[in-house]
């Protein structure tokens, strides 16, 4: 394997997958959004969108509360401390490997 | 493929797409217009003229308490019905980032009172000072958001403090005038952006878009 593709197995194959990296990335930038929110900015159905919510929150890469606002119910996602190294490492290696390539 | 830093500024231009953070910015800056034009209607050395000194630390911290208040309760019932709720982080900044806001500051503060003591006719520039210091202000904000709006809110403080210089309205009435017309800017981009938001984003139906 030629040395510019070596990282590429150690490539976080959760969060390279588009919609959760798209996800992570938004969840990296605040403290924790609503399931609106995430669904209006990523464009996902709300099927997709739980679908890959699970996954992270599965993996202890996003925290998931369920609240009320008044008699209005609010999902609160978050980035956990793992999400958010899982997330760093995956931004920085892809980064690296982005550079060797060119 | 997807561009991660694109999301993520767009994940900050967010923030803006309501125009509500401008209308807040833009009232902070009429209050502070107000507030040097009361200072140019009391009569020099008055007790209104020394009150209206001594208040203006208050004046600029209830402004911008009361304008986060303002903008946490507009986003509650404009914004998150709509779009959905969003919690920034709050970034502590970096001792070497307020360093070097203290150092600015300092050598700005420093160079004025320097420019005044040795010419007291000096003063005349202060809008169009006042004027291109927030023209930075702004056109960092603008570079670090991305939006086009900010860049055209930098150069408008920028005339606007260099024409109210030029007009020659003098010192205090001018930075009241350039406060008050540059709030003006801000308030009226903010009101367009907002009408804008408010078109393209109706109340979304929460019982039928929160699930996981």
């Amino acid at each position: 394997m030629p040395s510019d593709l070596r990282i590429l197995p150690d490539i976080n194959r959760l969060i390279h997958e588009p919609a959760r990296l798209a996800l992570a990335a938004i969840l990296s930038v605040v403290e924790s959004a609503d399931f609106l929110y995430l669904q209006r900015e990523t464009g996902l159905t709300k099927g997709n969108l739980s679908s890959h919510l699970a996954k992270l929150e599965e993996a202890g890469y996003v925290a998931i509360e369920k609240t009320y606002r008044g008699r209005i119910p609010l999902t609160l996602v978050r980035l956990t401390d793992a999400g958010t190294a899982a997330y760093r490492a995956y931004r920085s290696r892809f980064k690296k490997f982005l550079e060797k390539t060119g | 493929m997807v561009d991660i830093e694109k999301i993520e500024k767009r994940t900050v231009q967010s923030f803006y797409d309501d125009g509500l953070p401008e209308i807040s910015l833009g009232l902070i800056f009429l209050l502070l217009g107000g507030y040097f034009f009361a200072q140019t209607t009391a009569a020099e050395r008055s007790a209104l003229s020394s009150a209206l000194s001594v208040l203006f630390v208050l004046v600029i911290v209830s402004a911008g308490f009361l304008a986060s208040r303002i903008l946490r309760f507009l986003k509650r019932r404009i914004t998150y019905p709509r779009t959905g709720y969003v919690a920034f982080k709050k970034k502590e900044p970096s001792s070497k980032r307020r360093a070097a806001t203290m150092i600015v500051g300092g050598i700005i503060g420093a160079a004025t009172a320097a420019l005044y003591g040795l010419s007291p006719s000096f003063k005349v520039l202060f809008p169009a000072l006042n004027g291109l210091l927030l023209a930075v202000a702004v056109l960092l904000i603008a570079g670090k958001i991305g939006l086009a709006r900010f860049y055209i809110l930098s150069a408008a403080s920028a005339v606007i403090g260099l024409a109210v210089t030029a007009a020659g309205v003098g010192d205090i009435k001018g930075i009241s005038l350039y406060y008050g017309l540059f709030g003006a800017a801000v308030t009226l981009s903010g009101l367009a952006t907002l009408i804008v938001y408010l078109r393209k984003s109706p109340r979304a139906d929460r019982e039928n878009t929160d699930a996981v």
